[in-house]
Parts: structure tokens; sequence; C-alpha cells
């Protein structure tokens, strides 16, 4: 019974991590078509500013998101400005070889300055954990969930009640409908390309902590990330969000009853099963129609 | 496996020279194509004016360039020392490096243009079984001495080739030996009587720990627990504690590097430490091993390795002098140094025979014993190779070597301390 909570728990951590990685994902297809290849090394980039300034200046490592996310805004702002609004209405193929451009630039920058070598932060907290009822929940996992939930809460506010968040999802909806009644659609795109990116910001401070990390680590970290959002529904804040934890789920109870060798094999067998039936994803249809209102 | 060091260089290099190399074979293949039939190699490899090519694909980029970047930098420090010494039969030698970006396809690629294209006189291997089944299928194919420094899986020899070479001391399945024999060399009483073997579904850690378990339940070591996980596996606390539940005394895992540091940091998370801890290649990482898990608890930490910075062993201190004095003081990767050390091994083999003719150089390998900075080689009939590896062990936040013997650094073996 303990085994299978605490299965049940941690794959609900980790989950919760994969999702916060997710989320810039799924926001930016949703809205733009545009499926970001970079986004992994957009994380990778930022797990690295972290861990350098962490190894500077000794500040937390997951406190650092608070610097790392404005940051990272301005990053996807300039980003979208600079690069993707030239693409805008080609086809997510385009996107695809665009951004995996960028993430092969990234990659090679952080090579060049950075070295190509495995790195990670470890203040105090990263080997301890808090131990409830024979339960062990690393310290560091369930700041990385504390963080995830802060920034999927937050999104949610944005997205469904303000003014700002009306605009993107119904640029979403219906890009010619919401330019009619006076939404400037290049404006919104590079809004929601900044938001999107900004989540890296979250998501690789968790990221530097949580896993050992070199500059191609961003294509393991890309296919996972593509995995959970197809499963959810590719452009579905909460498809992400279940996506994640099906993915964290099946890593944990896989590795604790048959073998975490089969993790990988049984979560992409959930997502053709899931596929066969619903090929928009768990979430996908609902977003396209309502986004996630 | 090791990964290691900065290589932020390597990377230039990669990333500039590449497509500059790209485009000048292009336009040596046109040339050729032009001049119609007076393709030269024949004549020459009789020339001494004309360097000594030696072709290599490495993977630069994608999973393995960090390894890869090093076994380049093995390479370039050899190919300048031997120039420095008026070359390998009085010609210079030129390295022709692609990048295979680890790709298997690339790799196959890469081999089979240097070899009928560019016509390159010798070859020099890639890195990672993966990489090399393929690679040195092609070099099989074209009767090309193929000395590889890394890929050492016990599949790579039983398809009975003649001119493969693997430039380590022993294959995979006999690298745990040296690890047995200590373990052998202990009392009754303070042999581990339990043990985990978790490792990483991977060519080059598999069959270590698969023979490793072999060994010590001949010994009479119980095997609590087994498991192999996929490549990409980030989260070891379930792995850690299903461990922790049957409180081994010794565990064993097959570790490439990211695994190897989450499980320790899972086990501390769950603060269960076994009285016994050997990974494969994760600690030979040196800096980022003990950045990853913390100092003190590296202590008492077991590998095995091919290589060590304080060996003995001809040329070892010239190549660690070089290499420091090129990389900020770095201290070679193992990757590096195997890489050198499988260039020691062709120029050897050139030397001995006194000209490029690949039968005679394999034939002359398969007889003969090779001094390298790794110790002394010698291969059996497949080229597998026939010596032991060397028994490491993290001591007072440094690698140490405790066996064989006659390689030891240190003389004294520690036991493990408890997670700070």
């Amino acid at each position: 019974m303990t085994q299978l909570v605490q299965a049940l728990v941690l794959g609900l951590l980790i989950g919760g991590v994969y999702a916060l990685m997710a989320s810039g994902l799924t926001l930016i297809f949703g809205v733009m078509n545009i499926i970001n290849v970079a986004h992994g090394a957009l994380l990778i980039l930022v797990a690295f500013l972290t861990w350098k300034t962490w190894s500077v200046t000794g500040i937390d490592p997951i406190l650092l998101a608070v610097v790392m996310t404005p940051l990272m805004f301005g990053v996807g702002w300039l980003l979208y400005k600079g690069v993707l609004s030239r693409i805008s209405g080609s086809s997510p193929g385009m996107s695809v070889l665009l951004t995996f451009g960028i993430a092969i630039t990234i990659e090679g920058i952080l090579n060049v300055t950075a070295g190509n070598k495995f790195r990670s932060a470890t203040p105090s907290y990263f080997s301890q954990s808090f131990r409830i009822l024979g339960i062990s929940l690393p310290k560091a996992q369930v700041y990385g969930c504390i963080a995830a939930v802060l920034v999927l809460g937050l999104l949610y506010v944005v997205l469904a009640k303000t003014w700002t968040g009306r605009a993107i999802r119904a640029t979403a909806q219906n890009p010619s409908g919401a330019a009619l009644i006076g939404i400037q659609a290049s404006g919104v795109a590079a809004l929601a390309f900044a938001i999107g990116t900004a989540t890296t910001g979250v998501g690789g401070s968790v990221l530097s902590v949580l896993y050992p990390f070199f500059p191609a680590s961003h294509y393991d970290w890309i296919s996972r990330l593509l995995g959970i959002i197809v499963l959810g529904g590719m452009g579905s804040l909460a498809g992400a969000l279940v996506g994640a934890i099906v993915l964290g789920l099946a890593e944990t109870l896989t590795a604790t009853y048959v073998s975490l060798q089969w993790s990988t094999l049984i979560f992409y067998a959930v997502i053709m099963i899931v596929l066969l039936f619903r090929p928009q994803g768990l979430f996908g249809s609902r977003l396209r129609q309502d986004v996630m209102a | 496996m090791a990964r290691q060091h900065d290589s932020g260089n390597f990377a230039r290099h990669a990333r500039s020279v590449t497509p500059i190399r790209a485009i000048a074979t292009g336009v040596a293949v046109l040339l050729a194509v032009g001049a119609c039939g007076t393709a030269p190699s024949k004549t020459a490899a009789a020339d001494n004016s004309k360097p000594l090519v030696v072709g290599i694909s490495l993977p630069l980029t994608g999973d393995f360039s960090q390894p890869g970047g090093e076994a380049r930098k093995g390479y370039e420090i050899w190919r300048d020392q031997v120039n420095a010494d008026g070359g390998l039969l009085g010609r210079k030698i030129e390295l022709k490096i692609t990048d295979d970006a680890s790709n298997q396809d690339t790799v196959v690629t890469d081999y089979t243009k240097l070899i009928t294209q560019d016509k390159v006189d010798l070859l020099l291997g890639t890195f990672s079984t993966l990489l090399n089944f393929p690679a040195s299928a092609v070099a099989e194919k074209n009767k090309m001495l193929y000395v590889e420094p890394a890929g050492g899986a016990p599949k790579m020899f039983d398809r009975g080739f003649t001119k493969l070479f693997f430039a380590q001391q022993a294959t995979a399945s006999h690298q745990p030996d040296v690890f047995v024999d200590y373990i052998k060399s202990l009392p009754e009483s303070e042999r581990p009587k339990t043990a985990a073997y978790p490792t990483q579904d991977d060519p080059f850690t598999t069959p270590v720990i698969e023979s490793m378990q072999k060994q010590l339940e001949a010994l009479g070591v119980k095997t609590v627990y087994t498991t192999t996980y996929p490549a990409d596996a980030t989260n070891f606390q379930t792995i850690a504690s299903a461990i922790a539940a049957k409180k081994p005394d010794l565990i064993a895992q097959g570790a490439v590097f990211e695994d190897g540091v989450g499980l320790v940091r899972s086990l501390q998370q769950l603060n269960y430490t076994p009285k016994v801890l050997f990974q494969t290649s994760a600690p030979s990482n040196a800096g980022q091993y003990s950045d990853g898990i913390g100092k003190a608890n590296t202590e008492g930490v077991f590998y095995t390795v091919s290589w060590n910075e304080k060996a003995k062993t001809p040329n070892n201190a010239e190549f660690v002098a070089e290499y420091a004095k090129r990389y900020n003081g770095g201290i070679p990767a193992e990757d590096a140094a195997d890489a050198y050390a499988a260039a020691q091994v062709v120029q050897a083999a050139a030397k001995a025979v006194g000209k490029i003719d690949q039968d005679a150089m394999a034939t002359w390998l398969h007889a003969n014993k090779v001094e390298t900075i790794l110790g002394t080689l010698a291969w059996d009939q497949t080229g597998a190779p026939t010596s032991q590896f060397l028994l490491a062990q993290w001591q007072n936040g440094a690698p140490e070597v405790v066996a064989p013997k006659e390689a030891a650094t240190v003389d004294k073996v520690v036991t493990k301390t408890p997670w700070q």
C-alpha cells in the first residue's frame, strides 16, 4: 500500500514539473500553430543561466525563476518580432524547421561559451526529503511542483480572466474574427509567444536542480514534451497537465510494478490508443471550440 | 563512456571547420571527376612529401558530442606530437575528421566516403559501440584496419572480423573482473552478502553488470534486486526506494552519467547508504560527478576505468601535460586518452610493418603487444583485448586507482561513508 501511495505521489510530483515545462509549448501552438521545437533548448539555456548565477552568487536556483521569467519573456518577444513573425501564416511544418534552427543555434552557443559538460545546481536541499507517514517526498521535487502549480494557475487566470487572455483565446479560435473586432493579431501573437517562452524561465530553473543537463539535453526534453502535448491535445493547457501527469505516473508505476524499461513504451502506447479514438488528443477539440474556459 | 571536462573549443572547431571541409571535399570531388581517372592514391602511398591522411568520423554533435569532442582532442594531440617528432614513416600526419552527429546512418556514409572518395591512408575509430558497430563493418568490407577507442560490447567481436581492434584493456563483459577479484580478496566476513544491480539499457553497461552479477553470485553474494531502465530515464526515486527496501550491502549500477548521479541523489533523499557502491562510468567524469552528488558523498565509490592521469605508462605524462597546456589546465577525459591510445596502436603497427599495408598491420597486431598510455594492450583473433581494467575509487574527493597493484596510485581501499 505504502509502495502504491509512494509511486502515485512521486508520479504526481514529476508530472507537475513536466506540465510546467510543457505549458508554454502548448500555449504557443494553440495560439499560433507554431510547433516550437526550440522550447527544450530554451529550457536548457535557462537551466544553464540559473546554474551559473547560483554557482557565482549562491542565490537559490528555484527562486531565480523570479529573474529568469521576465528575462525569458523579453527573449520570447524578441524571438517572435525578429524571426518568427516572418513565417506567420505559413504551415506548422515551416515553424518546425525554423525553431529547430533556433534550437541548434542555442545548443551551439552553449557549447562554445559554456562548454560541453554536465552541470547541476545542488542547493543544500537537493538531497533531502520530507517524510510523511512513511512516504518520502524529495524537497527539490516538491518545490518544483509548487512552482509548477503557481505558474499553471497564473496562466489559467491570465487566459480566462483578463482582457489580454480573452484576446489571446479569441485569436486562437478565429484569427479573422478577432481582427474584425479590433484585436491586433500580430501583437497578440508576440504576447502569446513571449508568455509561452517566459514559462521556460521557471521550468529551466527547476530543471537545473532536478536533473543534470548539458547543451544537447534539449533533444530528450523536447521529445518528452511533444509527447505530452500530443497526448493532451495540442494547444490545450489542461491537456498538457493531464498528459504530463499520465507520463509521470507511467514512469513511477511501471518502475514500481514492472520495470522502468517499459515506461517509455507504455507512455507511447497510451498516446497511440488515445489518438486512435481521439485524433485531436484528450482535450484537443474542446480547445478549438472554446479554449480551456 | 566517460564524458567530462571542458570541451568548448572542440565545438567551435566542429561548427566552423566542418562546412569548410565539406565544401573543400566537394571541390576536390569535382576536380577528381574533371581530371578523369588520375586518382593518385596508389602512387601517393609511396611519396614521402605527401601527408599520411587518417580518416575519422566522430560524434561532434548530438547525444555523444561530449565524448566525441574529447576523442577529437586525443587524436589531435597525438597528431601534433607525432608530427613534431618527424611524422609516421617519414610522412606528416593529417587528420580528416567528419561529424557523424551521433547517427548510425551518417557514420556509415562518413566512413564509406573517407575510404572510397577521399581515399585516406588509415582509419581510426569513432566513439561508442552504437557507432563503431556499423562503422567497423564498412572498414572490414573495404579491407581497412579499424582500431576503435570506445566500443567494447561483446557483440562487436562475434562477427568474425579480422581488421577490428578495440584499444582498451578488456571488453565490457570482462570489465568487472578486477572488481570481482577485489571482492574475492576480502575475508569472507567482510564481503557483501546481498547486492542490487540496476543498469541502463546500454550496450556498454548491461554486459558489465550482467557479468558482475554472475560472478558475484558464484561467490555467494545473493542478488536481491535487478532492473534495467531506458537511456532517457530521468527520475530515479522509484528505483531507489525499491532498492532501499531490500537493503542490499552492494549496489552495482550500470551508469553512463546522468543516471549515476540521479540514482545517488535519490538514495541520498531516502538516506540509504549501501556498504559498497560500484558504478560503471559515471564516477570517472571527475569534476562533473562530484559537483552532481556533492564532493563529500563521493568517498568510497568504486568504478572501473581504462586510464588514469597519474599512470606511469609511456608518453602519458607528455599527453597529460599537452592537454593541460591546450585546455586551460584541464585533466584529460578518459575518452581523450582512449582515442590517443587507439592512435598509438595504429602508429605501432605501421612502424613495425614499415609501410601502410592494412593486412600486414592487422596480422602484426594479432600477434604482438602494444605499449600505450593505457598500459600494455594485446588482442585475441576477434580483435577483443585480453588485459584487465583498472579498479578506481574516490578517496578524499579525488579518484585513485586501487587495483591492479602495478597500476595503483594508493595502497589502501577506503570504506564507503554515509551520505552527508
